[in-house]
């Protein structure tokens, strides 16, 4: 099993393909990263490979004091904070219901819940646009909230009813106090079990809902409802030319949240998001 | 267990049926009926049956987006599932440091298309250099403009928005090998199996069942193709890289011609429906070979 074995020769390539992936999966990052530090000189003048010449904090400066990213940075986060309470608040009693209550339509109601999976967002796009224009909803949190929280739930309700319906119900009976109604087996007893799907659930939607371009881009127009992904457009001053350096600045300001979070809850990021995509 | 009265399951999932149904359900069906009128988001709507839907078919940017979609979806898969594949093969061959290994190989999936497609926008750009055709000159290559470049647009587009979603793939794959049993690689290496037989005989065969779900992720996602080419080229040069889903965009929400706008959001519809089902084919297919 040991690749050593494989010879030296073989083992140096295998380690240069590795080291060659490093490079391609994590040099942009790392450029924009060195780019932001550069001042505006230093960006016209110097290899664009090349590291600062200097620790320049101007880009960030004028990225943070003299744009609305903050702005956007505070739309981003109250779209993203409700938007999760809402898939996690509608979706897991659902689920719950689904799983673990006995009625008719049980299967069907989680078939018409999967429907949802195969549903392009482009295919509702024109009619959400009309429907959010003649409520007034344009240029409101909910524009971005509600269809986000609307497409989020099937893939909520698949992993939660994954997880719930293998819970099995003497746990549930024995764990309540005698006569405890549904809602009280719900809060008390199944959604301290399902932590782990909470978070894989919260998780994979928050990437998301954080890098979400097309209803930031459908809905919001006003630029102080902005989110972070469609303010990295801004900084084109006179003549169409582009602020390089406090765009630098900015997608580095945009991508830190993801990142910490990454960095923390590695495991569970990639596995939130794998599941995800083969769920849906 | 059983419910208290006939109402219980449903007060638990009543708002959930509420929210979907308004968000994914209504929006759906009224896109098709959209489908059939003559709309201009304003005024009346137009009742003209299937006009839109005949339309369609002379309709020559459609049929571009379409070729220029399907391009997209073969080199957008092929290399999300090669690179995919490749990284997590490397990954199962190491015994150290193979999760940090995961976490760098993984970090283009966290970051938004509006940044990724910036940071590529500099660094593929030739007036000023960017790091790309900085490299080129430096091996004495002429630097192009990829971007601009009405043959290469599209190829780039597709690599860039493969290079931002293979690390999933790779995630799935990784799994995917280590859920084989140690025995069944152990007992072909004692057979004298070599690396390269290993994988194309025994794990690689294991692993179909996730070969065929990433395959139908892939298909599924590519024909819905839209913020790499909205962002980074707006579908130009010319035509070059216009998709799909960009030119439906564009029809709707740019030109106003909401009707025929919905009959290419339905075609969305049926085109990623009839891909998945031809992958599923396929899938069943190859069972029934073995």
């Amino acid at each position: 099993m040991n690749h050593l074995k494989a010879g030296k020769f073989t083992g140096f390539i295998f380690y240069m393909i590795i080291l060659l992936f490093i490079v391609i999966q994590s040099y942009p990052v790392i450029w924009v990263v060195m780019s932001s530090f550069k001042s505006a000189e230093d960006i016209a003048g110097s290899a664009p490979y090349a590291f600062p010449a200097s620790l320049y904090l101007g880009n960030y400066a004028k990225a943070l004091f003299s744009s609305k990213l903050v702005k956007y940075f505070l739309n981003s986060t109250v779209v993203a904070i409700f938007t999760l309470i809402g898939i996690i608040v509608l979706g897991a009693p659902s689920a719950y219901a689904i799983s673990k209550i006995k009625f008719k339509q049980n299967e069907k109601l989680l078939t018409f819940f999967l429907i949802g999976m195969m549903v392009p967002i482009f295919s509702c796009l024109i009619p959400m646009f009309q429907i959010y224009n003649d409520l007034g909803l344009r240029n409101t949190y909910l524009s971005l909230i509600l269809p986000q929280v609307g497409f989020g739930l099937p893939m909520c309700i698949y992993l939660y009813t994954g997880f719930m319906r293998f819970v099995p119900d003497e746990l549930m009976e024995a764990a309540a106090i005698d006569g405890a109604g549904h809602w009280t087996k719900f809060l008390k007893i199944m959604m301290p079990i399902a932590k782990n799907s909470t978070v894989t659930i919260i998780i994979y939607n928050f990437v998301s809902i954080w890098n979400e371009f097309t209803y930031a881009n459908t809905f919001m127009t006003k630029d102080t409802m902005k989110t972070l992904p469609i303010g990295l457009n801004d900084f084109v001053g006179e003549m169409g030319r582009r602020d390089w350096g406090a765009t630098f600045a900015s997608i580095v300001i945009a991508i830190l949240p993801t990142m910490i979070i990454y960095f923390i809850l590695n495991r569970q990021v990639m596995e939130g998001m794998a599941a995800g995509a083969v769920k849906s | 267990m059983k419910p208290k009265n006939r109402l219980e399951p449903w007060l638990f999932s009543l708002p959930a049926i509420i929210i979907y149904t308004g968000v994914v359900i209504f929006p759906l069906i009224w896109s098709i009926t959209y489908s059939f009128t003559n709309w201009s988001g304003v005024g009346n709507k137009v009742f003209i049956g299937l006009d839109n839907y005949i339309r369609l078919f002379s309709d020559k940017t459609l049929w571009t987006a379409f070729k220029n979609n399907i391009f997209f979806m073969v080199v957008g898969t092929t290399f999300q599932l090669i690179a995919g594949l490749v990284m997590a093969i490397l990954l199962t061959n190491i015994t150290k440091g193979s999760n940090i290994l995961r976490v760098v190989y993984f970090i283009p999936c966290i970051i938004s298309s509006m940044a990724i497609c910036k940071i590529f926008e500099k660094m593929l750009s030739v007036q000023p250099l960017g790091v790309i055709p900085a490299i080129m000159k430096f091996m004495g290559l002429k630097p192009i403009a990829f971007l601009s470049e009405y043959d290469l647009a599209l190829l780039w587009v597709s690599l860039i928005d493969g290079y931002k979603f293979c690390g999933l793939y790779m995630v799935i794959f990784y799994s995917a090998f280590m859920n084989i049993s140690r025995d069944v690689v152990e007992a072909a290496y004692l057979d004298g199996c070599n690396r390269f037989q290993q994988y194309r005989y025994i794990r690689l065969p294991l692993i179909k069942n996730i070969f065929f779900v990433v395959l139908v992720i892939l298909v599924n996602g590519t024909l819905k193709g839209f913020d790499v080419s909205y962002i980074l080229t707006n579908g130009g040069p010319g035509n070059a890289t216009e998709l799909v889903a960009t030119y439906m965009y564009k029809t709707a929400f740019s030109m106003s011609k909401f009707g025929y706008g919905s009959a290419l959001a339905v075609f969305i519809l049926l085109e990623s429906l009839a891909a998945v089902g031809i992958v599923r084919l396929f899938e069943a297919r190859s069972h029934k070979n073995e």
